[in-house]
């Protein structure tokens, strides 16, 4: 840990010295259908893991880590194309303290998968399969140069759509539960909920938090109140938001690729953001006006 | 008559998980309040008993029971979380909203109560994403935490959206809680009444509340103390309080009855209830079911 990062640890508004994400992880049996999805997205493939069906890919500051891998998908109900989002990674300042951190606030454990000379990267429990990564090797040298073979035919740093960056992900609570997921992330990770009409995007409904880094949001939304009371809504990950500085550009780019916007009613491409329709695997992507790490 | 917010508390009944749940249901009850013994001791195993109740069109209320966590230090406190993580893993597998701590019996240092909110936020943070709630009740033998002023103490210290508490009124009558004390506590923190009284007039030392509290209960309307127990009832309904009521009744006596006839004592009761708090009777609002993968 550099005397920097010391600095950032010990601050008390951001307890894990947070300063990003490192990647988005997917977790799918079928990778090449998601991989097909995210180069419509504008995201190149760059590398594969050495060993097992694990997935780079990346545009600009985002890397998308695809995890088809047997031993994984054996603790899932994961089948066919479906599509989950199974966990992000977090930039802090120091990982393994990071990680006693947590694990001492509360966080579970997850067990290691890392085989021999491989990289083990701890991690906790996020919400119903998901987990929380901690990642504190993204300076000097990247986590994925270790267990990732990269495809010298492409650049391993391809440019970004329209200045396209992580923004944020979106979670579904449980009836009743916004409050005590609220208190979770504050606890964990320092993560805090924004003054009540302050949103982003088009899709605003529930409640919007900050991470203590400023460069990631976690929007947290239950069920709606007037639906009837035996709908099923399962607490986990639902889409990721991408920022970009102009909607229109991105979406502009990103319908010459082929990818297509939902455009009817309430949810509809405007300045603020934009939906994309259901890709196959039930992944869809949100855009999201947004200026925050597109210099990083 | 409407029992949908009654639970009845697996405690009360002979016999194993099976019978316990098929006579609770046909005794009209929809909620039902489960040991983790109940589970564990089931002849089948462990994974018939979660079939058994994730089948059988009971909603479970929530769990029973962690004792002596908080505030132990070092290997005993590993120990403990290890426990309680165990535990909330069976209250995920049950769909079991609620996982029931009581306050530590243990003796502790004195200055041991930043250290008692400290686990017990931890053990919050541990069941959130478990989807479960943890609900904190005092026991009038526990070493620190003793009255319910002292467990609204704690809640208010742990201050955890998933934190709140458990109201025993059996432990609000042996402790002779004034009723006042209940205008301090926030309704939305209740996450459950339990409701029983006692056949004994007085009891005066805390042995003595102990062995009543876990030999003696009887339902309520049944006991000595009815009209207490009514004032509680009123009491707690005026400060807002609308969650669910379980009679937690501990008594050997029931244990040697049919299931039958147990159940016909909680329905009676239920109606004694119901008699004292009118809006008890009135239909329930629908709520958005929880499914948590």
């Amino acid at each position: 840990m550099t005397e920097n990062n010391s600095d950032v640890l010990s601050r008390s508004d951001n307890p894990l010295g947070l300063e990003g994400v490192e990647f988005v992880e997917y977790a799918t049996a079928q990778p090449e259908g998601l991989g097909k999805t995210l180069e419509l997205m504008g995201f190149a493939y760059i590398a594969r893991h050495r060993s097992r069906r694990v997935f780079l890919y990346r545009q600009g500051t985002m890397t998308i880590v695809v995890n088809a891998d047997h031993e994984m998908l054996n603790g899932t109900d994961l089948q066919g194309d479906s599509v989950t989002l199974s966990g992000i990674a977090f930039r802090v300042a120091d990982a393994s303290s990071a990680y006693r951190h947590m694990v001492d606030l509360g966080a579970w454990p997850i067990p290691t998968r890392a085989g021999a000379m491989e990289l083990n990267i701890p991690g906790v429990h996020g919400v119903g399969d998901s987990v929380i990564y901690l990642v504190d090797r993204h300076r000097d040298f990247s986590i994925f140069d270790v267990d990732f073979v990269f495809d010298t035919q492409v650049s391993s740093q391809p440019p970004a759509l329209a200045g396209m960056h992580f923004f944020g992900l979106v979670q579904y609570v449980g009836a009743g539960r916004m409050e005590e997921w609220i208190d979770f992330y504050d606890q964990l990770l320092g993560f805090t909920p924004l003054p009540q009409g302050e949103s982003f995007g088009i899709l605003t409904r529930g409640s919007l938090l900050k991470s203590p880094c400023n460069q990631f949001y976690l929007q947290l939304f239950g069920p709606p109140e007037d639906v009837s009371y035996d709908i099923e809504w399962d607490e986990s990950l639902a889409r990721l938001g991408i920022g970009t500085p102009d909607v229109h550009a991105a979406v502009a780019q990103l319908q010459a690729r082929g990818v297509t916007f939902e455009e009817g009613g309430l949810i509809k491409v405007t300045d603020k953001g934009a939906l994309t329709r259901m890709f196959p695997g039930k992944v869809h992507f949100e855009l999201v006006a947004s200026r925050i790490g597109a210099a990083s | 008559m409407n029992l949908s917010n009654f639970s009845m508390d697996t405690v009360a009944l002979p016999g194993d998980l099976a019978g316990k749940l098929d006579a609770v249901k046909k005794a009209g009850f929809s909620q039902i309040m489960l040991w983790a013994k109940d589970l564990a001791n089931y002849p089948g195993g462990f994974a018939a008993a979660v079939e058994l109740v994730t089948t059988s069109g009971l909603k479970v209320t929530g769990l029973q029971v962690i004792r002596d966590y908080e505030g132990l230090e070092g290997s005993q406190h590993d120990c403990k979380v290890d426990l309680a993580k165990a535990t909330l893993k069976m209250c995920r597998a049950i769909n079991a909203p609620l996982l029931i701590v009581c306050s530590t019996t243990v003796d502790l240092p004195a200055d041991s109560a930043t250290k008692m909110a400290q686990d017990l936020r931890k053990l919050a943070n541990l069941a959130v994403p478990q989807g479960v709630r943890i609900g904190y009740k005092a026991v009038p033998w526990g070493s620190v935490t003793r009255s319910n002023e002292d467990a609204w103490e704690m809640v208010m210290a742990v201050d955890h959206a998933n934190f709140s508490l458990v109201i025993d009124s059996f432990h609000l009558m042996a402790n002779q809680t004034e009723l006042d004390s209940l205008e301090e506590i926030d309704p939305q923190k209740i996450a459950l009444l339990q409701l029983a009284d006692f056949s004994a007039t007085e009891i005066r030392t805390p042995r003595d509340k102990r062995d009543t509290s876990i030999h003696m209960r009887v339902f309520p309307g049944e006991g000595v103390h009815s009209s207490e127990l009514a004032a509680i009832l009123r009491r707690l309904e005026r400060i807002g309080y609308r969650g669910d009521i379980g009679f937690l009744v501990f008594n050997d006596d029931y244990h040697q009855l049919p299931q039958e006839d147990v159940l016909e004592h909680a329905r009676r009761s239920a109606k004694w209830v119901t008699d004292q708090v009118l809006r008890r009777s009135l239909p329930l609002r629908m709520t958005a079911k929880r499914s948590v993968a």
